[in-house]
């Protein structure tokens, strides 16, 4: 619940991508404390199941959709599903992203065919995906869409070679998306939730200390500050969730 | 080609007159506080194969769905698809699940009666391909049959007017003061694949939601503009003999022709289709009949593409 004790986003429709672990996973249980119907996606279907039970006990209302979103018909499918089911959505988080191969090569020997499947997972499906649901939101003139970023997409890191090049077009289609978006009720931002402890984090950093990293519940109530306060200010921008949390 | 790259052919009742523009300009032809009103049904891929007990394959093509009850026409999977019979009691392997044939339609007794699917729109999600006639040689993907602001899945068929609209088209036209509503309307199939069946006419009851914002829009608007005949026949269901709209949903069973009034709804953005099809007689509710034939005869000498992936017609 809310901090007043009130849930802030009752009656709100939220559709969240790699739902499954890490900090999609924290954001479908935030999302669900605040009131907010969920359509949740990823791959694997028994860990999604998993965390769909984990809301449903918290007594909230779900969609489960297991999917892989590199297909269009897949895309399609979550889509009506989710559609079908509540009729609309309000918030659509953009949290599935692909690391790529590990240890992280250097572009250098990077395999081509890798490298085209981390854009396609990581830019290509969140357009998409938004694509299919923003219209919508344009008819009801409501809607907050979130790209989930990294700081690789600002700073060079050598080995992070498609994920970095992906987050940093992924931030390219929030501005973009968002100037077109000017005067109309709905929100774009891209947002960075730091260094998180979570499985990708391991695979990218193995000997990473995880007490110097944020646990993804703690940055799950960072998004849930954007969403309640859609501030028109930072729409399109690039936002810490850090900073969001002070 | 731009979605919105499509010509417009514009009918004006009052001066008789038509003219010939871009739909890119549509904006020039509609004033600040007309309302647009669009069908934000998302289309299904509403063509799945179903197997026979003895082996063969035919397409099945979802026309009603009632909970309990699909009405479908079943055809040859090939071109020309032509009309298939079943057997009452007949039992069909669809999408992975089974059904039954409970029996013809009487009113259309070539929609076939079976058993609603089980998770039905997620095994046609699965396994369904949008209907496509003669005129689309090759599939198409089904985004390409979308419009741009599709919602709620459950339309056999795009409600086509507004597939050529672009979100920069209706935020232009929003600037410029011009209203935006939706209904909700599930289409049903615009052929029996069957010439004397289809020159009747035939008409089956459609699902249609209209919000009660929506309804308000449309009392409070001067100008009403219908975006495709679907709306038009959603928006005039729910209109009373007072020139109102209320708020309403369930199945519709209207139909519109000549002498048709017209309670709600002031303009119409259609497509072109064939003389034979309802969508003509629907128009005829709008034009009278000198008119309508020499929009349609223009339309042919102005080489004007037609169906659905056509260009487009204003009527105001």
């Amino acid at each position: 619940m809310g901090e007043l004790g009130t849930a802030r986003l009752g009656g709100k429709v939220a559709l969240i991508t790699g739902a499954s672990r890490g900090l999609g996973q924290a954001l479908a249980m935030a999302f669900a404390r605040e009131g907010a119907a969920l359509a949740l996606c990823a791959r694997g279907a028994s860990a999604l199941d998993e965390v769909a039970r984990a809301v449903v006990e918290l007594g909230g209302e779900v969609l489960a959709v297991s999917a892989d979103l590199r297909s269009s018909r897949d895309l399609e499918r979550l889509v009506a599903l989710t559609l079908d089911r509540f009729h609309r959505v309000d918030i659509l988080v953009n949290n599935a992203s692909e690391l790529g191969p590990t240890p992280l090569p250097y572009l250098a020997d990077y395999p081509p065919a890798a490298f085209e499947d981390v854009l396609k997972v990581n830019l290509v499906t969140p357009f998409r995906l938004t694509q299919a649901v923003i219209g919508g939101m344009l008819l009801r003139n409501h809607g907050v869409v979130i790209n989930v970023t990294s700081d690789a997409a600002v700073t060079g890191y050598p080995g992070w070679g498609a994920y970095a090049v992906s987050k940093a077009a992924l931030e390219g289609l929030t501005r973009t998306w968002s100037a077109e978006l000017a005067g109309t009720g709905l929100r774009m931002y891209a947002v960075d939730p730091g260094d998180m402890d979570t499985d990708m984090h391991r695979a990218a950093i193995p000997d990473a200390d995880p007490s110097e990293l944020a646990r993804p519940d703690d940055v799950a109530h960072a998004f849930i500050q954007l969403v309640t306060s859609a501030e028109p200010a930072l729409a399109g921008q690039r936002v810490e969730a850090a900073a969001l949390d002070r | 080609m731009r979605r919105d790259g499509v010509r417009l052919m514009v009918i004006d009742r009052t001066a008789q007159s038509i003219r010939h523009a871009r739909l890119a300009e549509l904006g020039s032809f509609l004033c600040p506080g007309d309302l647009l009103v669009v069908n934000r049904s998302r289309t299904i891929p509403a063509a799945v194969a179903a197997r026979r007990g003895e082996g063969d394959i035919v397409q099945l093509r979802l026309c009603v769905r009632h909970a309990e009850e699909w009405h479908v026409l079943c055809v040859n999977p090939d071109p020309p698809h032509a009309n298939v019979a079943l057997h009452v009691g007949e039992r069909l392997r669809v999408a992975g699940t089974e059904t039954a044939v409970r029996g013809r339609r009487a009113d259309l007794p070539l929609l076939w009666r079976i058993d609603a699917l089980r998770d039905g729109i997620e095994r046609m999600l699965r396994s369904g391909e949008p209907i496509r006639y003669s005129y689309v040689p090759e599939p198409v993907p089904l985004s390409h049959y979308e419009t741009v602001y599709a919602n709620e899945p459950g339309s056999a068929e795009t409600p086509s007017a507004g597939r050529s609209l672009s979100w920069e088209l209706l935020l232009d036209l929003h600037r410029q003061g011009v209203g935006l509503s939706d209904i909700l309307l599930h289409t049903g199939l615009s052929s029996l694949q069957d010439d004397a069946a289809d020159a009747e006419h035939p008409l089956f009851e459609e699902w249609f939601a209209v919000s009660p914002n929506a309804a308000e829009a449309v009392n409070r608007a001067p100008r009403v503009i219908a975006v495709g005949t679907t709306v038009v026949r959603a928006l005039e269901t729910a209109a009373g003999h007072d020139g109102q709209a209320s708020a309403m949903e369930g199945w519709t069973r209207l139909r519109l022709g000549p002498g048709s009034p017209l309670r709600v709804v002031d303009g119409l953005l259609t497509g072109f289709h064939e003389p034979q099809a309802s969508h003509f007689d629907l128009l005829r509710a709008f034009l009278d009949e000198p008119l309508l034939d020499r929009a349609y005869r223009e339309a042919i000498a102005e080489r004007y593409l037609w169906h659905e992936f056509g260009d487009l017609c204003l009527i105001l």
